[in-house]
């Protein structure tokens, strides 16, 4: 068939324009293929979801171990330990959370 | 910021030279402490992302001190990579070859085996002896502990020091001391 002008059936590939230009915003970081070829950029797209759920457990697991090093650190300077400090603030009830520990620390 | 604060700020935040006395002392167990101080755990504002590593100078790995049969029987495994390249050599023979290589091992095993080691190796400065260049030595403005109590010999004692001593009673003097 020749079309003479644009046909409402051309419209069929609006959607997929948008769908991709939203998986092509989030790989606008990427290296290569994976920034601009579709078929390329879905998969690493998905792939930086999944990292991003799991990242937050980890972040927090990674924040709290950061915490308790700086801890350590500031009680070394007075000749303790993290443990001793720790369990010593416990049997005193004083309920200083690890932020706060460390904030003090800095 | 007054001038007191701006000098904590600096004293914080600057990278410290300590000095370390090996005399006597167990590579592995003062490593540990050493190697704190290089990738900079001993600070509050410790961060694994960023860099707080102070520099460490130590002295006198000549004189370092091994547990019980160490010295016969720890054995230091080297290959080449080409056949027949392995070589198995005692700590003593090492440590004859090499006097600083016991105490750079110990603490090298003991870093994080990521990409940070190599850099938190270089800030490392080992010495046999006393011998320290002045331009390593003008930098250092802290030392560290030693680990073990390093005892007086009766020879290093002074004569006046030995005088004065304080002693509960003495042999008399016509005694013959056999």
């Amino acid at each position: 068939m020749v079309f003479t002008c644009t046909v409402l059936c051309a419209r069929r590939d609006f959607d997929k324009y948008w769908k991709r230009r939203r998986i092509f915003q989030l790989s606008a970081h990427f290296e290569g293929r994976k920034r601009n070829c579709y078929s390329v950029a879905v998969r690493y797209v998905h792939r930086a979801f999944a990292y991003t759920t799991n990242s937050r457990k980890l972040k927090k697991k990674a924040v709290r171990r950061r915490w308790i090093d700086r801890i350590h650190a500031g009680a070394a300077e007075f000749g303790s330990t993290y443990e001793a400090l720790i369990t010593g603030l416990g049997r005193c009830h004083i309920s200083l959370n690890h932020q706060t520990l460390s904030n003090l620390a800095v | 910021m007054s001038s007191a604060r701006r000098v904590q700020q600096w004293a914080t935040m600057t990278r410290k030279w300590h000095l370390y006395d090996a005399t006597w002392q167990d590579p592995y167990k003062s490593a540990e402490v050493i190697v704190k101080y290089l990738t900079g755990r001993n600070k509050p504002i410790y961060a694994a992302s960023n860099d707080t590593g102070d520099q460490v100078v130590i002295i006198n790995t000549r004189d370092i001190a091994l547990r019980g049969d160490d010295w016969k029987y720890n054995i230091y495994f080297h290959h080449t990579g080409y056949a027949k390249g392995a070589s198995y050599t005692p700590a003593w023979e090492m440590h004859k070859k090499n006097p600083i290589y016991i105490m750079k091992y110990a603490i090298y095993t003991l870093l994080d085996k990521d990409l940070r080691r190599r850099r938190d190796m270089a800030r490392l400065h080992l010495f046999p002896d006393s011998n320290v260049p002045p331009e390593v030595m003008s930098n250092v403005s802290s030392q560290i502990p030693q680990l073990r109590r390093v005892p007086k010999r009766l020879t290093e004692f002074s004569e006046e020091e030995i005088r004065n001593y304080p002693k509960l009673f003495d042999y008399p003097k016509n005694y013959i001391i056999r």
